[in-house]
């Protein structure tokens, strides 16, 4: 109890020091009239004055009473942890904005969705030439890949493992599913191109690209990553997150599968998938 | 507005180099050369290929073979992933001679 006490007396004389060495910059009439301001009594004013005299941490007495105007030594800490304190609430709120949310989303009833609610509206070209939103492909359970036709082996693997996968599931099984490839280098795969393509590995897979902006919007709601790396004169690999999405005919994605998947792996999770919703 | 756009400035010329036949043949020619590396692996490598890989000059017929077929970036991505692979061989291969030291 005592020393709880000293400790208490002695941060309100350090409080004190520090006023007193900032007062000692400003006109000293001040400081007296702060003193008179808070009815400072004899007592009051003499141990004030007591310990600017000695100008050492002094064992006080116990009664002492508040030193002159304590809170103006409380402005410059207040406004720094102030400041702080905005910067963490803006950082919060900048985060919660960005955040993806996990499985409600404007519905609650029951939802099929575990995990973060990505995907969104789309408007781009497919083979033919014609304009594809998503309003088109609702109905449809839809595996999407997003690659682009110079890869040089993982992009032909993984499209060959789609078409594989379309095949086991519509002859064992006969379970629909459109098979989309969105091209995330649109400045070198035309329409043609992609037709030419997509044509040797399976004529179901429906190709889409577009200009770069909108492509870019889609990988963005996707959340693909995809950067041009190695770039020689006009040559150049594109760094992907190679992943697949299933989304099923409400257009959500229901899950996404990545490289490590065979295709009889991802034919069983798909079987899966779409089994959960139809019971 | 859009699609009219884009059909405008779109040619309609198509890249054959990354097709499936183009694909397949610049397989082949990797998978040779790199067969080539295996086989005279004791000899001393003189020549430098890109990404620091260097091989004997036995195999610069394949290698030249191998670029003609291949498109520049390939070839570099092809022989970054060969020395990747060989550094993990390497350093399995070294972890068992150590053991007990």
């Amino acid at each position: 109890m005592p020393l709880a006490r000293f400790l208490l007396s002695s941060l309100k004389n350090r409080s004190e020091e520090s006023l007193h060495i900032y007062k000692r910059f400003v006109a000293s009439e001040r400081y007296y009239a702060c003193c008179t301001r808070f009815g400072a009594s004899k007592r009051f004013y003499s141990s004030s004055g007591r310990s600017t005299r000695n100008n050492t941490p002094s064992l006080q007495l116990p009664e002492q009473s508040v030193p002159p105007s304590p809170w103006r030594s409380f402005i410059i800490p207040g406004s720094v942890i102030a400041g702080i304190g905005g910067l963490v609430f803006f950082i919060h709120y900048n985060d919660e904005k960005r955040a993806i949310p996990k499985g409600q989303g404007a519905k609650f009833e029951r939802s099929a969705i575990q995990g973060p609610i990505i995907g969104g509206p789309f408007s781009l070209i497919n083979t033919e030439g014609q304009l594809v939103t998503e309003h088109n492909l609702l109905g449809n359970w839809i595996l999407i890949y997003f690659g682009y036709t110079s890869s040089p082996d993982v992009g032909p693997a993984e499209v060959q493992k789609m078409a594989k996968s379309v095949e086991i599931l519509e002859s064992k099984q006969n379970l629909k599913i459109l098979p989309i490839f969105v091209t995330i280098d649109p400045q070198r795969d035309t329409p043609a191109q992609l037709r030419a393509y997509l044509r040797e590995f399976d004529s179901r897979i429906v190709g889409l690209t577009g200009s770069v902006t909108a492509v870019r919007q889609m990988a963005q709601e996707y959340r693909v990553f995809f950067k041009k790396v190695d770039e020689e004169g006009d040559d150049y690999l594109v760094d992907s997150s190679h992943n697949m999405y299933l989304i099923n005919p409400n257009m959500e994605v229901v899950r996404c599968f990545g490289v490590e998947y065979s295709a009889e792996e991802l034919t069983e999770a798909i079987i899966k998938e779409m089994k959960k919703t139809e019971t | 507005m859009a699609l009219e756009a884009y059909a405008s400035q779109s040619s309609d010329s198509i890249h054959t180099d990354v097709l499936s036949q183009a694909r397949l043949a610049c397989y082949k020619a990797r998978d040779a050369f790199y067969a080539c590396l295996e086989k005279e692996s004791n000899k001393k490598p003189t020549e430098s290929a890109y990404v620091g890989l260097l091989y004997p000059a036995e195999c610069k017929k394949t290698r030249e073979a191998y670029v003609n077929q291949c498109r520049p970036t390939w070839v570099k991505h092809f022989d970054r992933q060969y020395c990747a692979k060989k550094r993990v061989q390497r350093l399995l291969d070294d972890n068992e001679s150590r053991r007990g030291v």
